[in-house]
């Protein structure tokens, strides 16, 4: 079985993310980048699939500038064996991204697609839903757990009310969520081995996908200031001053 | 004085609430992070301004009492402990930002400002506070002067010493002393503020400092190495230090790494056996940094210094990687380990090590020994853990005399006995090792001139 994973380039977890003084978007610049959080997970799970046996192909995709190509030369360092660039410049959304993936999909024919949840840039959380609709293949979104055996995945799922079991039928989509895996750390050696595995480059036209974004965005905008705490004397005042805002 | 005169009169200066006698303020006030000492305060007092500190110290000239200065109390040598029924003085309420000033790249503080928040206001300046080590969530400023903290970027960076711009200090004869005033260059006669970094509060309490920041660096890649012998790390720290800017150079051995995966069930940075570790932390400026520091462990590995290695690919991993490093520490604390904090010359730490090792392996076979360290700048932690079944009294009685063995061997490579935790209580009868007869005259005579009473945390460094 081949499994295709996909892997996004996004601003660094713990960067404080600034946005740009015209409100036209987020500054990238001079950031750092790092391959989304839960993708990582993703492509965890996918090196474990396969050194247990059950795989014998993992190929990571991203959809993004050749700046992408630093994100796909670390997964094939943690142990991807080729890669796949979509060339595209400029914002992908989720649809965008769900079209692109279902062409790569139909080229490779994998038994099995890992992808993160959600990326922690835009978090719309809907590519993996939208890829296996127009795949017309089941999902398991939100994945904690995964075993594969023969012709189907049994998946656990991290759901508002707690934990929930499903049986999918091969190929399907698979999203993960935090607690499925922690990715390993990136060998120095495997890093120069990566550097002479396979890194293919497509581009939307190339695929029949058309670049354009369906949603236009207007504006960005921080988030409002938070309004200092106040201290109180006593419970007294405590309570005074919540009623005093509508709150008791 | 009796007691209820004294405390009547402690209340006098730092208000009613602000003196506490309660068994639970006494035992948690009158230590630091060394256990191996019994607190035995007879009050702790909380003064809010310098003025109050004066009037203290003034009133403990009148009524021969003794001062114990404390921050954080996350020292490692005792220097915060009172046991002989002194007066603790916590600047915990002198705890306020009192301005930053990003001309001069300073930020003006009370001593009682925990560290991390210095961190924190230097970065919203849009510069850096170099300084930085395990305890700095409560370490306070005044107290990380006091002791001329080291910590995990001193390769880079430097001790504490490096970056205090002012200094406001009340002395044990109750003067206020502004040294300093933030000046870069002032060739004015003695520089009385680096007398008091690292006087331990024997010369005078800090009330507040003046902190230079540094520009702030680019990112940080990390990368956990893997070599078969300590003395090999010496030139892997060669090679890495002439292709990319070094921040941190840290090494571990696999018992210490153990302890820490099993305590917190971290995961192993990779699965190829190596005896010893080294953390690496470097500027990743751009893209040819991690290529450089790519090549300079591509190099290493063909001269045979290290097995293997892995690199952070985000700030999360990055941050991972150290906590094998400095969570050592405190995965240890539960066995009270004797601790150990000796420096060489750089260059001598691997032929010291391997007298070290020689020593305990001819005198002591049954004890654990992990190591761990800062070897970039020549500080090499020794912990001893105590075996199981062996009382804690036997144990230190042991420690002591394994010590002596080290502390010769320290002296004889011309090294400290306290690198960067101290002397306080725990290493006063070793100060010998490093210090000559004729310096520590002068010491006493400096304490004297400061602090002619002899109020100021008495008993600490040296009787």
């Amino acid at each position: 079985m081949k499994i295709l994973v996909g892997i996004k380039r996004v601003v660094d977890y713990n960067v404080r993310i600034r946005i740009l003084p015209d409100g036209s978007g987020v500054d990238t610049d001079g950031v750092k980048m790092s391959i989304n959080p839960f993708d990582e997970i993703a492509l965890e799970e996918a090196l474990r699939i396969k050194e247990a046996g059950n795989a014998e192909e993992v190929v990571v995709v991203s959809i993004g500038s050749d700046a992408c190509q630093q994100q796909l030369r670390t997964g094939l360092a943690m142990g991807a064996d080729r890669a796949i660039q979509v060339q595209v410049d400029g914002p992908v959304q989720p649809l965008t991204a769900a079209r692109a993936l279902l062409k790569v999909v139909e080229k490779e024919q994998p038994g099995l697609v890992i992808l993160g949840k959600q990326a922690i840039d835009d978090d719309n959380n809907q590519t993996g839903q939208m890829l296996s609709a127009l795949w017309g293949r089941p999902q398991a979104t939100f994945a904690s757990k995964v075993e594969l055996a023969g012709e189907t995945a049994t998946v656990t799922r991290e759901v508002d009310s707690g934990l929930e079991v499903i049986e999918v039928d091969l190929p399907a989509v698979i999203t993960t969520d935090l607690r499925l895996n922690e990715p390993r750390f990136v060998k120095l050696p495997d890093i120069m081995k990566a550097k002479r595995k396979p890194l293919d480059t497509l581009t939307m036209d190339e695929l029949g996908v058309s670049a354009e974004n369906d949603i236009q965005v207007g504006h960005h905008a921080p988030p409002p200031q938070r309004q200092r705490g106040i201290m109180v004397e006593d419970a007294q005042q405590l309570v005074d001053a919540l009623k005093e805002r509508g709150l008791l | 004085m009796n007691k209820p005169a004294l405390l009547a009169g402690l209340r006098r200066v730092v208000g009613e609430d602000f003196v506490r006698t309660d068994e639970d303020s006494l035992a948690h006030f009158g230590r630091d992070t060394c256990d191996l000492f019994e607190p035995a305060p007879s009050a702790v007092v909380f003064p809010d301004s310098t003025q109050q500190v004066r009037d203290l110290v003034l009133l403990a000239n009148d009524q021969a009492l003794a001062l114990v200065p404390s921050g954080g109390r996350t020292g490692l040598s005792g220097g915060a402990t009172a046991t002989r029924g002194e007066i603790v003085v916590s600047m915990e309420r002198m705890n306020a930002v009192i301005g930053s000033n990003p001309g001069d790249r300073t930020i003006e503080c009370q001593a009682g400002v925990i560290t991390a928040q210095v961190h924190a206001q230097a970065e919203s300046m849009g510069l850096f506070y170099p300084v930085d080590f395990a305890a700095s969530g409560s370490s306070h400023i005044g107290g990380n002067v006091a002791t001329n903290a080291g910590g995990v970027r001193v390769i880079r960076y430097g001790m504490t010493r490096n970056w205090v711009a002012g200094l406001q200090v009340v002395t044990g004869a109750g003067e206020i002393l502004e040294l300093g005033k933030g000046l870069v260059k002032d060739n004015t006669g003695y520089d009385l503020r680096h007398l008091m970094t690292g006087s331990e509060g024997t010369l005078g309490i800090i009330t507040g400092a003046t902190m230079r920041l540094a520009s702030a660096p680019g990112d940080a890649a990390v990368m956990v190495l893997g070599a078969e012998q300590m003395e090999l790390l010496l030139p892997v720290l060669e090679r890495f230090g002439s292709a990319v800017t070094v921040n941190a150079f840290e090494f571990f051995s696999e018992q210490a790494l153990q302890q820490v995966i099993e305590k917190h069930r971290l995961q192993r940075p990779f699965e190829t056996p190596a005896p010893v570790y080294a953390l690496i932390e470097f500027e990743q400026a751009n893209d040819g940094d991690v290529d450089a520091a790519m090549n300079a462990f591509e190099q290493c590995v063909a001269d045979s210094l290290l097995v293997d290695g892995v690199i952070s690919q985000s700030s999360s991993q990055a941050h991972a990687l150290w906590r094998l490093r400095e969570d050592i520490s405190a995965t240890l604390a539960h066995r009270q380990p004797y601790k150990n904090d000796l420096s060489v010359r750089v260059s001598a730490v691997p032929q010291f090590l391997a007298g070290v090792e020689a020593f305990i392996e001819q005198n002591y076979s049954g004890f654990e020994v992990l190591c761990y360290g800062h070897i970039g700048d020549g500080n090499v932690h020794l912990n001893i853990l105590r075996p199981h079944g062996m009382g804690l009294e036997a144990f230190k009685k042991t420690c002591a005399s394994i010590s002596e063995g080290l502390f010769e061997m320290v002296q004889r490579f011309g090294g400290s006995v306290s690198a960067e935790h101290g002397v306080g209580l725990l290493k006063k009868d070793s100060l010998h090792y490093s210090r000559s007869a004729h310096e520590l005259e002068l010491m006493r005579s400096i304490k004297r001139a400061f602090d002619p009473a002899g109020v100021l945390n008495p008993g600490k460094i040296f009787d």
